[in-house]
């Protein structure tokens, strides 16, 4: 075994023994998420009566420029271009 | 003459993803009208589910916008198979091929980071891997060991402060600037019991994790880490993280 391996080897091991409490700091870890409802539902919740709209209200001249939090994020142009 | 069935449908099904079919109408009376609950009914219903699974790049461009965007997103690529949640794998490269990436660069890494969480969402739970499962591992054995991340794990590296654009574009948000050249970060996308979730990794961190993506012994994953990498936080990070898939 080179030193090399034998370092790496160490430190892997050493990954294994750390406290208990040290471990557990992983899944106590600050992360950012959201949980999900479901929505396996077909998306039904506005369906029928939605689509018994007689004209598509999207056509191709759909608004063109970008209106949501682009706005704060700086240096984030608000037109494509 | 009316059309052959299989002609009828390719049209009505050619009509429902936007493209309009002369001969179509001719058969439906009072045809545009009724052949427009259809569509709006398709083309509505798919836009809802990309709002669903991207929803921070709603939340980056606005409802109308990413409404826009979808529909031309849709047009070309239907679903091909039922699942809606799994709809939209091909979104992010779209996005990044579109004329609003010149505007929003960072817009195709928003993409991909809101695709990463819809599949870690829907991933199994499952086992993970946890340091005890390797404590009759013979140390010297360690550095051969090939380990793989854990279903619904992913890297989800960017030039852009992509974290911090996720936070900002949250509902109730603090309306503080995002400066975009603060520099990027590297994402590890996770599945947790309850949620979907990403934490941010150090560039040897992320390096790590991405040889035992790769199948890499955990000996080269390693030396994939940048000088000063500290190896035995990285492996305890991940174990802790539960983003390691079990041995079989």
């Amino acid at each position: 075994m080179t030193t090399t391996r034998f370092a790496i080897a160490s430190a892997l091991a050493a990954a294994l023994v750390l406290p208990a409490a040290t471990q557990a700091q992983g899944n106590m870890e600050k992360c950012y998420g959201v949980a999900k409802a479901g929505k396996n539902d077909c998306q039904t919740a506005k369906s029928s009566c939605a689509g018994t709209s007689k004209t598509d209200s999207q056509t191709d001249a759909w608004i063109s420029v970008p209106k949501g939090v682009c706005d704060k994020l700086v240096g984030g142009k608000t037109t494509a271009g | 003459m009316p059309l052959a069935l299989r002609d009828l449908q390719r049209a009505f099904a050619a009509h429902l993803a936007g493209d309009d079919q002369p001969a179509l109408a001719a058969e439906v009376r009072p045809g545009a009208a009724r052949l427009g609950i259809h569509r709006h009914h398709v083309l509505d219903s798919l836009a809802s589910a990309l709002a669903a699974t991207f929803p921070t790049v709603q939340a980056v461009v606005g409802a109308d916008y990413f409404r826009g965007l979808a529909r031309a997103f849709i047009g070309g690529s239907l679903p091909v198979q039922p699942v809606l949640a799994e709809y939209g794998a091909d979104f992010p490269a779209f996005v990044a091929g579109h004329d609003v990436s010149r505007g929003l660069p960072y817009l195709a890494d928003v993409a991909r980071l809101d695709w990463a969480l819809n599949l870690a969402f829907h991933a199994p739970a499952g086992d993970r891997l946890v340091a005890a499962d390797l404590a009759t591992v013979p140390a010297d054995r360690l550095p051969a060991l090939r380990l793989a991340l854990a279903p619904g794990t992913a890297l989800v590296g960017s030039p852009y402060p992509l974290d911090r654009i996720w936070r900002a574009s949250q509902p109730g948000a603090p309306a503080d600037p995002v400066d975009l050249a603060s520099g990027g970060v590297h994402l590890l996308v996770l599945r947790r019991p309850d949620d979907a979730v990403f934490v941010a990794l150090s560039a040897g961190e992320a390096a790590f994790a991405r040889g035992i993506a790769e199948g890499l012994s955990l000996e080269d994953a390693a030396g994939r880490g940048a000088s000063g990498f500290d190896l035995s936080a990285a492996f305890a990070r991940l174990l802790g993280l539960g983003v390691l898939a079990a041995v079989q």
